[in-house]
């Protein structure tokens, strides 16, 4: 076997050339494929992170009706058989965040208009999506406020303004008429438009008065300890809870809109990546090629002298693992600080497109992600790519005429 | 005793437009430690009959015996087998593994027969002081004049310790020199170690030293000459 791979290892360097065009071909596809697949996770990864932390949250937990019927009539009872079934998991819990959400009318002095209704706890809300930095008017609110801030697009349609009131008038718990009055505490710009020309926040015990809902939520955010342990934690609590009246729901689950959108553009990328794995592939094919041509003589002349088809063979083989792992490694060692260095330092984004991202309330950058799995699956699909392409010298070895070469 | 026998020993090339009768009903038989020149015009069937008893290609018709065993039918993996424990080989250029150097290209084929790894060193070194390249054990091919190289070759020819060499036009890329050179080693070995050599060649220094001169025209034996030397 030493002799083998003594021969290979030689072999190699016999055209230097070539062998470095080579493992430049297989350095430059996996570096390329590398920063592709870095750019595009990492632009995803920061969306869905942006989604997660002003959103949705990791994990949800709802009555199992909501999702069919999202009314108060199928929010949750905080009871204290969930708040048992939680205990064990609270070391894994980093916080939650409870909110009643629901649709009511708002109405001030020149208009009436529909609005979505949000009770949070203002203290976890801060940590949560540090709501209070949107406040653009007046101030944020407390835990015992009867106060609402209202998003500033809704605060124009109604003509309101910090210390002005605000009628809200709704269904409540179970039937119940939702009516109030509220003074408004502030004014919030939100950066997504939906949001902020329809939303209207107040403390959650206020919003539990004023829907009737008295210990009721519509759902319960959960932010795990550690982000990775979001679906297993999905998994467990969903154990955990009684089944009969609350659902778990991931993250994944929730953007599952987002994220079959991004599976779509996954597989547009895809094309790309391929394309660039088949453009790639030809260049070693067109090296191993004139390899085979140069030493079919040679090939010959060793099959002659008596060395067997599957040792010559394996020498080929070693010269393609060579030339394929160096390159694979290569790139990947190269691609490495450049995915760190965006992913450090994202790629600012200027103009139109960065206004139409700060307006759905996203860092308007383009982040590289440093999963490492990015780094060792290209690395793999392009070395095994060339080890399949190292492939041809082996069967042309096992199909080769001795005679047709071996004299000359 | 005889090391090489054919019987009617034919081959036609069919892939060609007009069919080539490359050799016609050939009956020969080489004794051991003969020093046998083939000589023909080209396309006389020189090289045809040399792959012939190398096993290298396998005859329309006709059998071959190397001692007693027949080579003609013999499945490729033990006919590449039977090569390399009996078969030594001399190209016209020369053929050698250009990223070894001369001692590892010896020894090389003593790898393939697994020769004790203890005994190939010295045994390689061996067969390059009897070439006259003692000194030129650690040099690659590239570095070796023609001469040199198809010393190598010789060599490593007889480093499978073979029952025969076969050598084909192996002086036609040497000078005189190198040729004479050359071939008063081979000659060496044939009178002191007895070893079998079979030439196919057109070179008069080579045929006016051999001790039996075969040749071929149109892929028949017209003459077989034996000479005392």
């Amino acid at each position: 076997m030493k002799i083998l791979v003594t021969l290979a290892w030689r072999n190699l360097w016999r055209s230097k050339r070539r062998t470095m065009i080579t493992i430049a071909s297989v350095f430059f596809a996996v570096a390329l494929a590398i920063n592709a697949q870095s750019f595009q996770k990492g632009s995803y990864e920061l969306m869905i992170d942006n989604m997660v932390r002003y959103s949705t949250g990791y994990l949800q937990i709802q009555d199992v009706l909501y999702e069919e019927e999202p009314s108060m009539d199928n929010s949750l009872l905080m009871s204290d058989s969930l708040l048992i079934s939680l205990k064990p998991f609270m070391k894994r819990i980093n916080y939650m965040v409870p909110r009643i959400q629901n649709f009511a009318l708002a109405s001030a002095e020149a208009a009436t208009r529909g609005a979505m209704i949000t009770g949070i706890d203002p203290a976890i809300e801060r940590r949560f999506n540090n709501l209070p930095d949107q406040v653009v008017d007046g101030s944020y609110l407390n835990g015992s406020d009867h106060a609402v801030l209202v998003a500033e697009g809704l605060a124009g349609l109604l003509k309101v303004r910090t210390g002005d009131t605000l009628v809200l008038i709704g269904q409540g718990y179970q039937g119940s008429m939702a009516a109030g009055k509220f003074p408004v505490k502030g004014i919030l710009r939100l950066r997504i438009p939906e949001l902020n020309n329809n939303a209207v926040y107040m403390p959650l015990s206020a919003a539990q008065d004023f829907y009737a809902a008295e210990n009721r939520l519509t759902s319960l955010i959960i932010m795990p300890a550690d982000p990775d342990d979001a679906d297993r934690l999905t998994e467990e609590l969903g154990e955990a809870v009684d089944s009969n009246w609350y659902v778990v729901r991931s993250w994944k689950y929730l953007l599952q809109d987002l994220l079959s959108l991004m599976k779509f553009d996954t597989a547009g990328n895809m094309v790309i990546i391929y394309i660039l794995y088949l453009v790639i592939a030809f260049g070693i094919f067109g090296t191993i090629l004139s390899m085979m041509i140069e030493r079919t003589s040679e090939f010959a002349m060793l099959l002659s002298l008596g060395m067997k088809r599957g040792r010559l063979a394996m020498v080929c083989l070693l010269e393609s693992l060579f030339i394929s792992f160096t390159g694979a490694i290569a790139g990947a060692v190269l691609a490495l600080p450049v995915v760190a260095w965006y992913h450090h330092h994202p790629i600012p984004l200027k103009g139109e497109l960065a206004e139409m991202i700060l307006q759905y309330g996203f860092e308007p950058v383009l982040p590289f992600s440093a999963d490492p799995q990015i780094f060792v699956t290209q690395a793999v699909i392009v070395f095994v790519m060339a080890l399949i392409i190292g492939f041809y010298p082996v069967y042309k070895i096992f199909r080769m005429k001795t005679v047709e070469r071996s004299s000359r | 005793m005889n090391v090489i026998r054919t019987f009617g020993l034919s081959k036609t090339y069919n892939h060609l437009v007009v069919p080539v009768n490359a050799l016609v009903n050939v009956n020969l038989e080489i004794a051991e430690g003969e020093f046998t020149a083939i000589v023909g015009p080209s396309g006389s069937g020189k090289t045809t009959l040399l792959n012939m008893l190398g096993g290298l290609d396998q005859p329309t018709s006709g059998q071959i015996f190397i001692d007693d065993t027949e080579i003609t039918g013999m499945k490729e993996s033990r006919l590449i087998d039977f090569r390399l424990r009996n078969i030594g080989f001399v190209f016209q250029s020369y053929n050698l593994i250009p990223v070894l150097t001369a001692i590892e290209i010896v020894s090389f084929i003593m790898l393939l027969q697994n020769y004790p790894k203890d005994k190939m060193e010295k045994r390689a070194r061996e067969l390059l002081d009897q070439v006259g390249l003692a000194d030129k054990a650690d040099v690659r091919p590239q570095k070796l004049s023609g001469g040199q190289q198809q010393r190598v070759a010789v060599a490593r020819a007889l480093a499978s310790n073979p029952r025969f060499v076969l050598a084909d036009e192996p002086t036609a890329n040497l000078d005189t020199q190198s040729a004479f050179n050359l071939l008063d080693i081979m000659l060496r070995l044939n009178r002191e170690e007895n070893i079998t050599l079979l030439f196919s060649t057109h070179d008069q220094r080579v045929i006016d030293r051999a001790r039996r001169v075969i040749t071929l025209v149109d892929g028949s034996i017209v003459e077989d000459q034996h000479f005392e030397k």
